[in-house]
């Protein structure tokens, strides 16, 4: 079978190599038939890479342990979806995950665009099988999955394997890989589009308009990754966390970052024919990101829990990065005239200079937590003396910047496109201070002292407060016109026009994730030692270790605690933290207990018996105010996401105002 | 299958979870020990402070926690501590970087880049909203000349001149 799969992979390579080929050629010298043929291959490619995956993964759920992969990443006792997990679990699986994602896309992108776009579609292929040349590189000659332990000249086969890491034995991290890995890999589609449009020196914006779909459910699927990473650390990692700015955590965040700006940015090209060249900027920053993650995770350029082995693939990486981005770098300047602007802002008081700012503020962001995550680096490099840049540093950093970001989602909406005067802007902002005004004021008269948690509290009635306007305006209007009423016209405003009505409802959903982050600043917790049967307080919590019993699955022993939880002298229930130790890698492993409600959640972590005080338990507890916003915001945000990829009801044509009609009437008027 | 352990792996459990012990996670239920934790990174690749380390195998946090508990208790002030472990750790130990000397750069830098994009945003919306001299932007329209576009102006500027006494 590793036979198979290894000339699988290297097939493809083969097939890969010529796609890009036959594509380049094939445009260069006008060759319709050889155009055809690399699109085909790029299908050929799929189906290898695809063969060679379903070998790994029958490998790892067959435990042949004769593969080198198969046996430091799995063990006959694990569960099969933990073994179908170990896919991704090491280097060389996750890179052929890698490889089999792209090949996905890029199979769709070649089937679904066979008779559009013909004159891009070459380079949208060489685009896409450069990259793929790169990973299947990886895949053949560096970290190939196939390895056999061989002894001698036979082949050994080893009894059991050393098992996944533990801390990866978790429902979230089944999952998380691959929602992170099809965001990851998806941003390359509109990238390649970007760079087929720049190449033949397209003048309009047929690139965004083809991968607008694209670039927002790779988009739901970088943040489903991030928001399903940060609950396995919450439940996972026994810290009370869920968000550390770990370096490969940053990593994951920083094409996010520049996507969203990305996705912002094309409206003002689809509407107003303005930000060309930025938009070409953002999705090759976004797409060399992702590829930047993918280096920062493997390279061992930076310390990171979550990083692989480190290994001499970081060169390879830096070799593509460089490559990569001096030929996009070299297409966009040579192809300025093409990407001028339609038209011009008219007013710093319109839409138009609110995505500026939105654009700016979100650089920002992505500037700051690179930097963050580098000046380690940089630091040792000046200095030779090692320094951590930790969570303080990025949340004073990152804590401003998320709230003006916070007041730009709540501005934008009701700044009229073009222009908007004074008296517009106090009209359309009346609701929206007052309720901001009134719940700092609520907040203060509260005691609540914490600044940045009621001027975030404040900024998120305020967006709240605006988003509703929007919706409660148009569905009146709606249900007037069409005599209906007003839920009835809430559904019928939001199919017209989806992707409006869909884009509030990721920012309301971005509004719960703040209220939850927020929740933040009132965190308690405590380390107890305390003996089976005492009880000790948090907050309005009482807790009593009523017994501690342990046993065994086979995959791993256990020892568990059972505490029962009392709050203002009322039973709330037995919570049962665990303590694990796995068979195969002797590694140990927390199951925290969380009773998640909607004001606070309450996290015990069992830390093991005391050996000095016989008896007693060590229990670490927090109570987590407002945690489980973040997880309802995550799942509005993907609702939100799904309705801006329905088709509008109607279909909206965007009138690009000409400068010259502008400037005219100005000296109309100055005549 | 609780209570079925069998002996071996009793004693490999109790081995083991006797590292909780081990890694001093004791010293944390002192708050002091605690919020002074909070300011010190964990040693052992986690990522996460000396308070928050919850890695039963880490070589780092449970020293510290210990270290940072007879400190408390011996009376020094939080800045004698943080700068005592500073000394024999290196900056490395500290969560953020100093605000001083080299190290001051690290937290100019993003509100530098937010502040160098602030001038480029205020010199794009200056060009664009500037003011602009009305002949400009109407030569400016026109620019992309017809050849019958050329004739008109060709004969309005010819009319312009027989109407103007100057030009003669």
């Amino acid at each position: 079978m590793e036979v198979l799969g290894a000339l699988a992979i290297l097939f493809a390579f083969c097939l890969s190599v010529y796609a890009f080929i036959g594509s380049v050629v094939g445009a260069l010298r006008h060759r319709p038939y050889l155009q055809k043929s690399a699109e085909r291959a790029v299908l050929g490619v799929f189906a290898l890479v695809t063969a060679a995956s379903a070998v790994l993964v029958y490998s790892l759920l067959v435990s042949d342990f004769r593969l080198a992969y198969v046996t430091a990443h799995s063990n006959r006792a694990m569960e099969a979806q933990y073994k179908i997990g170990a896919w991704w679990g090491g280097q060389e699986g996750s890179l052929l995950l890698w490889s089999w994602l792209l090949s996905l896309y890029s199979a769709v992108v070649v089937w679904t665009n066979r008779n559009r776009h013909r004159e891009m579609m070459s380079w949208v292929v060489a685009t896409l099988q450069f990259t793929q040349i790169f990973f299947l590189t990886l895949n053949v000659f560096v970290e190939p999955p196939f390895r056999v332990l061989a002894v001698g000249r036979g082949v050994q086969a080893m009894q059991d394997g050393q098992g996944l890491n533990p801390l990866l034995q978790y429902w979230a991290m089944v999952i998380h890989p691959p929602m992170l890995y099809l965001g990851y890999v998806g941003f390359i589609v509109p990238f390649a589009f970007a760079m087929g449009s720049l190449i033949t020196r397209q003048r309009g914006d047929a690139w965004i308009h083809t991968t607008r779909r694209w670039s927002l459910i790779t988009w739901g699927f970088q943040s489903a990754g991030i928001i399903l990473g940060a609950g396995w650390a919450y439940a996972v990692l026994g810290w009370g966390g869920y968000w550390g700015w770990d370096p490969v955590e940053n990593a994951s965040l920083l094409p996010w970052i520049t996507a969203t700006a990305f996705l912002h940015s094309v409206m003002m090209q689809e509407k107003k024919g303005m930000m060309k060249v930025w938009n070409m900027v953002l999705i090759s920053a976004t797409f060399f990101l992702c590829i930047f993650g993918t280096f920062l995770t493997r390279s061992g350029f930076v310390s990171s829990v979550h990083a692989f082995a480190e290994s001499s693939i970081g060169f390879w990486f830096l070799g593509f990065l460089t490559i990569g981005i001096a030929l996009t770098a070299y297409l966009i300047l040579s192809r300025l005239d093409y990407l001028k602007s339609d038209t011009h802002l008219e007013s710093v008081l319109s839409r138009e200079s609110s995505f500026l700012f939105n654009n700016l503020l979100l650089l920002a962001s992505a500037f700051a937590v690179l930097w963050g995550t580098l000046f380690p680096r940089i630091s040792e490099m000046l200095t030779g003396e090692k320094i951590t840049v930790g969570a303080p540093f990025f949340n004073k950093v990152e804590v401003p910047i998320g709230l003006f970001l916070m007041l730009l989602t709540g501005i934008g909406p009701l700044i009229a496109w073009r222009r908007s005067s004074w008296e517009s802007l106090k009209r359309a902002f009346r609701w929206p201070a007052l309720a901001l005004a009134l719940t700092m004021v609520a907040l203060a008269a509260a005691g609540v002292r914490h600044y940045y948690a009621v001027m975030s509290f404040g900024l998120c009635a305020f967006v709240t407060t605006t988003i509703a306007m929007e919706f409660v305006k148009g569905s009146r209007a709606i249900a007037s016109r069409m005599q209906i009423n007003l839920v009835r016209a809430a559904f019928e405003l939001t199919h017209r026009n989806t992707r409006r009505y869909g884009g509030y409802l990721v920012h309301m959903g971005i509004v719960l994730m703040f209220i939850g982050f927020t929740g933040a600043a009132f965190n308690q917790d405590t380390t107890r030692e305390v003996k089976v049967g005492d009880r000790f307080p948090i907050g309005h919590y009482e807790l009593q270790v009523k017994e501690v019993t342990d046993g065994d699955t086979g995959n791993y022993s256990w020892q568990r605690a059972v505490i029962a939880a009392f709050k203002d002298g009322d039973y709330l229930g037995d919570l049962t933290p665990e303590r694990r130790i796995y068979a195969a890698s002797r590694q140990p492993t927390s199951e925290v207990a969380i009773r998640r409600r909607l004001n606070e959640d309450l996290y015990i972590n069992f830390a093991g018996m005391s050996e000095t005080a016989a008896g007693q338990a060590i229990v670490q507890v927090y109570v987590n105010p407002l945690v489980s916003w973040i997880w309802i915001g995550f799942w509005v945000l993907l609702f939100g996401t799904l309705v801006c990829l329905v088709p509008g009801k109607v279909k909206l044509a965007y009138a690009r105002t000409g400068v010259v009609g502008v400037y005219a009437k100005q000296s109309a008027v100055q005549k | 299958m609780p209570n079925s352990l069998p002996f071996r792996s009793s004693l490999a459990l109790a081995a083991l979870m006797s590292a909780a012990l081990l890694t001093g996670s004791v010293p944390l239920a002192n708050p002091h020990v605690r919020a002074l934790g909070s300011l010190l990174m964990c040693q052992c690749g986690c990522g996460a402070s000396i308070s928050e380390c919850n890695m039963q195998n880490c070589h780092s946090s449970g020293p510290v926690r210990a270290e940072l508990l007879k400190m408390v208790e011996a009376g020094m002030s939080d800045e004698q501590i943080l700068a005592t472990f500073e000394r024999e750790y290196g900056k490395v130990i500290l969560r953020q970087p100093p605000a001083k000397g080299f190290y001051l750069i690290s937290w100019i830098m993003p509100f530098a880049g937010l502040g160098a994009g602030l001038a480029l945003l205020w010199l794009i919306l200056r060009r664009y909203l500037g003011p602009r001299p009305a002949a400009a932007t109407a030569s400016a329209a026109a620019a992309p000349d017809s050849p019958a576009l050329a004739r008109y102006r060709e004969r309005i500027e010819k009319d312009m001149a027989d109407t103007d006494p100057d030009s003669k």
